[in-house]
């Protein structure tokens, strides 16, 4: 009964402050506006898919009617032969794709550093080129787009500060403290139930923008997106509840305690964060892909200039199974054979090389994740990120199917180049059926 | 007014929580400047190294084709800058690696910002994120009852009946306050020239000079502002709170918004649309290693008569070494089209978000921040274009080579030696000059400079319905 006395006078306090009516206003509007952001990512990406999906099919229709019209390739390529493996591989196009997560609505995460449709050749690697991110004006990629986790990491803890700054400094400045103790009976239990009812307030409203979010998007397709999510919200939302409540139980004056809450804000949303990165960057510098060029230039060059029974060696090494093939058992000692089948080698070279930046990057990410006790910011922001499938190692999961993507291809031509199949329509429906787009 | 302006520090000084927090403060910026000239340092290592490494490789080639080079090409790494220690910029977005090759301009690859988990949303601690966003919030706390507290104690009432005018004390106090945050700029550029001392240009200099004048500017306009809204309400927390908002809405509400916005109103191909569009346009073209190529063909009849003979083995030259560089200037061509679209649709964003300094003056702050730091994405563009150019050399030599070295056409086995790969001259980045660029951030100057005169006016005007008590 007292608690809901404390609410309902809160209920009038709240109402009669336009001050706080327009940041809740500005709160929601902003979540809208970065909830409407995180959908038309997704909308966009999901249609650059489709795109990608028809051009492949385009492409797939324009190469059986070479099969079907006894083409070897386009009149102006004559060099080109589809019944061959190499081209006939070359002519199926294979795209890996990211497909996003409806829960990209609520955080767009680490989504605009990667690309999120790869094409997959035989000399491909999960560090190519087109492995970054989409075109975009780097100057808005800094600033970072306002989604929902924006307004929800660094928005909402100061929506709280403005609703909670004046709580028991504002009474105490008017001298009516000890009245007010007098009529609640307990200090502790008044501030509790005037910030619980800013908590509930506020849990109704974010409940309320996740609902419309989930509208945007269909997060209820997924299972448990939506729960996980607002748990993690509220979580977030009680963090900042508990720090607050404790400046306000042990502040003198609103002017203190709005300062306080201010400088909180700031160590956690600018400061630790920003030393961390810097450290980390000084701890761990940029990786410039020396190796990787080595690999792709270098390497590649000495592995084309090895003789055919190094090459056999190699690769026999590689897959076994290869000694059965026409090619190994007829001893036939053609270069050209070795020359497709290089790709395969290089592929194990460029693996080689991408373990160890993956292996870089993983420390620095302990590191970061070291710092999480006294950066929790940091740890909201990746725990969304890995609910919204928008984390480093979600990337790090999709560049490892695009290595097994690559290998799988490499293994096909070897095998096949070895055993010298002729490709007709069925076998490279084959190939399209095995090598098919990854969503 | 030098009279109140000293009384307002003297009194700062007295407070041992103003002291506090400005040791406390001037120890986080010292330890930022330190941190960045760290990371510059070894960031800069690992780019000399990775630099000399891949040339190295470059002229150690001892002997291949021309063409066959072309294809090895090379690669540039961007190189670290060292105003980039005052404000990074765009510089951990976007990608430090790019390759250099015949047939393609490739883009740029491998950022800071996608090699690890997200951190920071505000970037590493450089002294522009303290600059930018803490000491406009300490001015603000300065300021906010710096008249509201005289009027409650009746001492502004006293300080007019003493001969004060009330715009003399007003601005008085802004600039006292104004001063602190000034103090700070020049603590932090100061220790900043000393410690890179040896490396100071007169570009650097001049870069630095209006880093200062923007930032003085902005915190003249938080300065001001806060001391109006301290004289106008009669309550100090009313003028925290209203410029709490202000700082809220001009730091974190709206550069975001606006630009997500103009990215919408502006857009830019989807990488796969670019791709696609530059294939299309780049078939139309010679293609260099398709000799029956209609327009090789073409190329091939234009060139024979040239020179008075019927087939290509007749040449003084190497055709295919010609045909090479026509794919390549049609290339150019197309390349110029497509990523020239590109960066004429980045300036319009930039221009339109640059607008958005009529309405919040920290949009310009930013601009003029990153800009005279050479760390925005014009800058970047100009690195991008430099190494282009770059790129058009050094294929353009090697299929001078092979046309004019001594080869025939057909003749793809023939090899240079190692002297001419050591006489390919190495990218040499040549930093963009402020009087350059100056053109494109002087509607962030003179949008700060209106502010200033705003503030100032508002100042005047509400100092004339100044109540005294």
């Amino acid at each position: 009964m007292r608690s809901l006395t404390i609410f309902l006078y809160e209920w009038k306090h709240f109402t009669g402050s336009p001050f706080k009516i327009v940041a809740v206003l500005l709160f929601i509007i902003a979540s809208l506006y970065g909830l409407h952001n995180g959908a038309d990512l997704y909308e966009k990406q999901n249609a650059e898919i489709e795109r990608i999906n028809n051009e492949a099919k385009t492409k797939i229709e324009t190469t059986i009617s070479y099969f079907e019209n006894n083409q070897k390739g386009p009149e102006n390529r004559p060099w080109i032969d589809v019944t061959s493996t190499f081209w006939a591989l070359w002519h199926t196009p294979t795209y890996h794709l990211k497909k996003p997560s409806p829960a990209i609505v609520y955080n767009i995460g680490q989504t605009e550093q990667y690309g999120f449709y790869k094409v997959i050749g035989t000399s491909s690697s999960p560090y190519d080129a087109d492995m970054t991110k989409e075109i975009a004006n780097p100057e808005r990629i800094q600033s970072g787009t306002l989604d929902f986790s924006f307004v929800i990491l660094f928005l909402l803890p100061l929506l709280l500060l403005v609703l909670l700054y004046n709580i028991k400094g504002q009474e105490a400045e008017h001298g009516f403290l000890p009245l007010v103790f007098v009529q609640t009976g307990a200090k502790n239990w008044w501030i509790v139930s005037r910030t619980a009812f800013y908590a509930i307030l506020l849990l109704l409203v974010l409940f309320g923008l996740m609902l419309y979010g989930a509208m945007l998007t269909n997060v209820f397709d997924s299972a448990n997106i939506f729960g996980n999510i607002f748990l993690w919200i509220t979580l977030y939302l009680f963090f900042w509840i508990v720090i607050y409540f404790l400046i306000l139980k042990y502040g003198k004056n609103t002017v203190s305690n709005t300062l306080q809450m201010i400088g909180i804000w700031l160590l956690f949303a600018f400061i630790i964060p920003a030393t961390v990165q810097q450290w980390i960057t000084i701890e761990k510098p940029t990786n410039l892909m020396v190796d990787l060029i080595d690999v792709s230039r270098d390497t590649k060059s000495e592995i084309n200039a090895q003789s055919i029974d190094q090459i056999d060696a190699q690769l026999f090494e590689l897959y076994p199974n290869l000694k059965d093939t026409k090619v190994a058992k007829e001893n036939i000692r053609v270069s050209g054979i070795r020359g497709l089948s290089s790709d395969a080698l290089i592929n194990v070279e460029m693996k080689n090389a991408t373990q160890n930046i993956e292996e870089e990057n993983k420390l620095k990410n302990k590191l970061i994740s070291k710092t999480y006790w006294f950066n929790p910011i940091t740890y909201f922001q990746n725990k969304l990120n890995q609910l919204t499938n928008t984390h480093y190692n979600d990337y790090e999961t999709y560049r490892n199917t695009i290595q097994k993507s690559v290998d799988k291809r490499n293994k096909i031509l070897v095998f096949d180049v070895w055993n010298t199949i002729e490709v007709d329509k069925e076998k490279y429906l084959e190939y399209n059926a095995t090598l098919s787009n990854n969503e | 007014m030098f009279q109140i302006i000293k009384n307002e520090w003297q009194f700062l000084v007295r407070s041992r929580i103003f002291l506090g927090i400005s040791i406390a403060f001037i120890a986080i910026m010292l330890l930022s400047i330190f941190l960045g000239n760290y990371q510059t340092q070894k960031q800069e290592q690992t780019h000399q190294n990775a630099k000399n490494h891949v040339r190295q490789q470059w002229v150690s080639i001892d002997e291949m084709n021309p063409h066959s080079a072309a294809h090895y090409g090379t690669f540039i790494f961007k190189p670290t800058n060292l105003l980039s220690n005052l404000d990074e910029g765009v510089n951990s977005v976007t990608g430090n690696v790019l390759r250099v090759e015949g047939h393609v301009q490739n883009e740029i690859v491998h950022s800071e910002a996608s090699q690890m988990q997200a951190v920071s949303r505000f970037g590493k601690l450089k002294p522009s994120l303290l600059l930018q966003y803490i000491v406009p919030l300490l001015l603000v706390f300065l300021a906010f009852n710096t008249v509201s507290n005289e009027k409650q104690s009746g001492r502004l009432k006293l300080l007019v009946l003493q001969g004060a005018k009330p715009l003399q004390i007003i601005l008085s106090k802004t600039l006292a306050v104004w001063l602190y945050g000034v103090l700070l700029l020049i603590f932090i550029l100061f220790v900043y020239g000393i410690l890179n001392v040896q490396s100071l240009t007169t570009d650097i200099l001049a870069r630095t000079g209006l880093f200062f004048i923007s930032y003085c500017l902005y915190y003249f306009i938080i300065s001001g502002l806060t001391v109006f809204f301290s004289s106008r309400w009669q309550n100090a927390t009313l003028a925290l709170t209203s410029m709490l908002g202000i700082w809220i809405i001009w730091t974190i509400f709206l550069p975001n918004i606006l630009m997500s916005s103009v990215e919408k109103w502006h857009k830019l191909p989807s990488r796969n649309e670019f791709q696609t569009a530059m294939k299309e346009d780049r078939s139309k073209g010679l293609d260099g290693h398709n000799p029956t190529d209609k327009r090789s063909l073409a190329l091939k009849e234009k060139v024979l008569k040239e020179y008075g003979v019927d087939s290509v083995s007749q040449l003084p030259i190497n055709f295919d070494g010609m045909r090479m560089q026509a794919d390549e200037d049609y290339g150019n061509s197309v390349w110029d089209k497509h990523f020239g679209n590109n960066r004429s649709v980045l300036k319009k964003q930039k221009q339109s978000f640059q607008l958005g300094g009529i309405v919040n003056p920290f949009i310009s702050l930013q601009n003029t921040s990153m800009g005279f730091m050479a760390s925005d994405n014009l800058h970047h563009q100009e690195f991008l274009l430099q190494v282009e150019n770059y790129r058009r050399v050094f294929i353009k030599m090697l299929n001078d080579k092979q046309i004019y070295g001594g080869s025939k056409t057909g003749d793809w086995g023939w090899k240079i030696d190692n002297a001419f790969f050591k006489s390919v001259p190495d990218f040499d980045y040549k930093p963009t000059e402020i009087s350059a660029v100056i053109s494109n951030y002087i509607l962030d100057v003179v949008l700060l400079f209106l502010w200033t005169i705003l503030v100032v006016a508002l100042i005047v005007l509400g100092t004339k319905k100044l109540k005294m008590v």
